[in-house]
């Protein structure tokens, strides 16, 4: 007669231990914890996107990706395209209060340069004029970077250099108060629309939002975003109502289609590829390159193995942006592979490695290209290996064939075709592939402010680079988000520091 | 008894000796860059030159280790590669919530591993001991991973009893000790009734008996006092564990303890950190093998004098 009491009892204690639903506090997830909250150290995205909420930047994107002003009012380039011309807004405040200046934006730049900094982000700002000798220590500031007036900054370069103004929207490039800038990787010291409440690493970073923002102050009133390193952690955090957005993991996309949450999809700046070494045998024959791409049926895994969340590369660009989709360049064509393979003399005796870091989910996907590279003679061994030794290992050089991807940092053409194709990069970091044509070309596009001209030019290194295969291109990956029936307004963008959670609300659902 | 345990803290110090350059020569030979994980996709070979020097990686391994055990010896892990913080601090602040897990899951492993030992061995062969004893069988067999998926989905999720995973008051403690204690527990349970029931056959147990004592008197005060020394041994060295980190347990409960800080750093490279966690775990290891000693003198005065050749 008890025991239905007792069980009723110690119920109803565990009910009370699970906390009603918290509608001022919007809660997400990310699997690693950040860097911390210096901007000076802020390579990855995670920690960029957490930069984006907590400082501002001269300019930044919006969720179209269009380049808008931020901390400036406007903007504007000379003609020479090495002059910039900022117009600084007086009414912005950093979080302890004190009013953001032009001297702030000029220190904070300096500081990421100031070998003291010892940043890893110099490669941002070090074509303002003066930055090599100010790194140097050869003279103690940067020409280039003048103050005209209380709300006018002016940044000079050596060389036209049109990606620069996308630059200053990154994470590195992120306005400093510069009076309390002693512990930034614990500490943010910025103007951003949310104020950090409490890190406790690995486990949550509690924010609050800016009630004295410049600009619209975000709709929530908290934001806590939970570092769950376990995808199915994640999910049933989001099915308990614990999480309000959930990105759905690969392998749960057919799971999660029973249930009726509102579901975003993105199309991401980024591509995934093998890399092919393209300054030794057997890879710097182009037929074998192409070869690699002909014989994958990279549709039937998008349908399979990928549910269907990518869409095809047709060379490294992403369709985002590019103006108009070309011709697509390699269909599954076995046979051409085959008879691409005997022109290069290859005839059912190679061999070759594949490298892979070990973290990689996708280990089903490369089985599916092994599968596919057997069927016309390329016999293909996995390497795996963790992800510092395979970074290391592709650094060098040292693979044949390495799996991939690369994320826009910004979206522009040029942040796809520079670091991965361009011979200076290429030859020293990634797959050594150098075509002098292709150099020119992009150096011209990163000369080029935009024009017609130089959409043209992107396109055409895009297919140069596609005609060339030194990577086969495997496809552009999209990310599904979903959210509780409480939550509206949330709306992803492609590019991974353009959304910082303003116009999301979270209420009783109607 | 003094001379004993300055003794057994002496001996520990070859142990964390060997700790230290087994870390040390095992971080620099395996494959791979720390710089790598430091700067990114984009940077100049400048940056990386700069940073190698900067973290002395140039200089020959010797002078390596011998800074880094001379800053050891100074109670400086040094600073993270990542962060540039410094590495007992990023421990110290990690350490509470590991010892709050830890202490959660030896709480639920005593109170359940000993109590149904001591059930169990009081009638033997009956359904009550069979049935227990399957489960301990069952706690002991049954991976960490899946006991800790297992309990989020049908405790957290399905019954909503308690949060899933999280980190916070007693109720985000609960799954994750019971998941971290299980299998001790289980354990226990086992090691309890088999020693209880060699203990009950003794003939100071008869003579009780025969003394008309209670039964549960018997139990409590005659007999269980004397299976503590193997139950003593499993809590210590499983205690120990405990707090030198549970990554499997601390990553699928989003639990920010040693273990994850551990892990985070082996994915990131970050030698600092690897070598400080790995002796954290170490010291943390053999202080609870000193003390698990220490406990046996307490326990049993016979070990204490043995010992000490009297």
């Amino acid at each position: 007669m008890f025991r239905p009491i007792r069980i009723l009892i110690l119920s109803l204690l565990f009910l009370g231990c699970v906390k009603e639903i918290d509608y001022k506090t919007l809660t997400t997830a990310f699997s690693t914890d950040i860097r911390g909250f210096d901007p000076a150290f802020a390579t990855d995205i995670r920690t960029g996107k957490i930069i984006s909420l907590v400082y501002d930047n001269l300019v930044r994107f919006d969720n179209e990706m269009n380049l808008v002003p931020a901390l400036t009012q406007r903007w504007s380039v000379d003609l020479s395209g090495r002059q910039y011309t900022f117009i600084i807004r007086n009414n912005v405040h950093f979080h302890d209060g004190s009013l953001l200046t032009v001297f702030d934006i000029a220190k904070s730049f300096q500081r990421i340069l100031d070998p003291n900094t010892a940043s890893t982000q110099t490669w941002l700002l070090d074509r303002i004029t003066g930055a090599k000798d100010f790194m140097t220590g050869k003279e103690d500031s940067l020409k280039g970077l003048i103050i005209s007036n209380d709300s006018t900054i002016v940044i000079k370069l050596d060389k036209p250099f049109a990606p620069f103004i996308q630059y200053l929207a990154m994470p590195a490039a992120a306005i400093i108060n510069i009076k309390e800038n002693e512990s930034l990787t614990q500490t943010p010291s910025g103007s951003g629309p949310w104020k950090l409440e409490r890190w406790e690493r690995d486990g949550e970073i509690i924010f609050s939002r800016n009630e004295k923002y410049w600009d619209n102050h975000p709709k929530t009133e908290r934001m806590r975003i939970r570092i769950l390193s376990e995808v199915m952690t994640q999910s049933a955090e989001f099915e308990a109502g614990s999480l309000d957005i959930l990105e759905v993991p690969q392998g749960e996309m057919e799971y999660w289609k029973q249930y009726s949450y509102n579901q975003l999809d993105v199309d991401e700046l980024n591509i995934w590829y093998i890399g092919m070494n393209c300054s030794r045998p057997p890879f710097n024959d182009m037929r074998l390159r192409r070869a690699m791409n002909y014989a994958i049926d990279r549709e039937k895994i998008i349908h399979i193995l990928l549910n269907n969340s990518a869409t095809l590369a047709n060379g490294p660009l992403p369709p985002q942006l590019l103006h108009e989709a070309g011709e697509m360049h390699y269909e599954y064509n076995p046979n051409r592979a085959i008879q691409l393979l005997k022109e290069a003399g290859f005839d059912n005796d190679l061999h070759t490695e594949l490298y892979v870091a070990g973290g990689s989910g996708m280990f089903h996907v490369l089985e599916a290209l092994q599968s596919d590279w057997e069927k016309v003679g390329i016999t293909v061994d996995i390497k795996r290996s963790d992800w510092n030794v395979f970074k290391t290992s592709v650094r060098e050089g040292k693979p044949d064939l390495y799996y991939l991807d690369w994320f826009a940092d910004y979206p522009d053409g040029e942040n796809f075709l520079y670091p991965l194709f361009h011979s200076k990069e290429s030859m020293t970091k990634r797959n050594r592939f150098s075509d002098p044509e292709i150099d020119v070309i992009i150096e011209k596009i990163q000369q080029l402010t935009n024009s017609v001209e130089r959409q043209q030019l992107i396109a055409t290194a895009n297919m140069m680079v596609a005609d060339a295969a030194p990577w086969v291109f495997l496809w552009h990956s999209k990310t599904t988000y979903l959210t509780r029936e409480w939550i509206s307004g949330f709306q992803p963008s492609s590019i991974f520091n353009a959304n910082r959670y303003m116009n999301i609300t979270k209420d009783l659902p109607r | 008894m003094i001379q004993y345990f300055l003794n057994r803290l002496l001996q520990t110090i070859p142990v964390l000796f060997g700790v230290i350059v087994i870390t040390f020569v095992l971080m620099y030979i395996i494959p791979g860059d720390p710089v790598v994980s430091m700067v990114g996709e984009r940077y100049n070979e400048e940056t990386i030159q700069r940073l190698r020097e900067d973290m002395h990686l140039d200089d020959p391994l010797f002078i390596q280790f011998f800074r880094y055990v001379g800053n050891v010896f100074r109670g400086n892990f040094g600073n993270s590669f990542i962060t540039g913080e410094p590495v007992i601090n990023l421990i110290m602040e990690k350490f509470p919530n590991t010892m709050m897990l830890a202490v959660g899951a030896m709480f639920f492993a005593i109170l359940f591993g000993l109590t149904a030992g001591i059930l169990t061995s009081i009638r033997p062969g009956s359904f009550i001991d069979r049935g227990i004893m399957v489960l301990a069988l069952a706690g002991i067999s049954a991976p960490v991973f899946w006991v800790g998926l297992i309990l989020i989905l049908v405790v957290g999720v399905m019954l909503r009893w308690l949060p899933p995973t999280g980190f916070g008051g007693i109720e985000y403690l609960i799954l994750p000790a019971l998941t971290l204690g299980l299998r001790s527990a289980a354990y226990l349970a086992r090691l309890t009734r088999a020693t209880m029931l060699d203990v009950m056959s003794q003939d100071y147990i008869r003579t009780a008996r025969s003394k008309k004592l209670s039964e549960w008197k018997i139990y409590l005060q005659h007999a269980f006092p004397n299976t503590l020394i193997p139950v003593i041994t499993v809590i210590g060295t499983d205690f120990g564990s405990y707090l030198s980190g549970a990554v499997l347990t601390e990553s699928i409960f989003g639990w920010p303890g040693i273990g994850r800080l551990a892990l985070e750093a082996i994915m990131k490279r970050d030698f600092p950190v690897i070598q400080g966690t790995v002796l954290f775990m170490a010291i943390m290891f053999v202080l609870m093998n000193v003390l698990v000693d220490m406990l046996y003198g307490v326990v049993d005065p016979r070990i204490r004098l043995e010992r000490s050749g009297k």
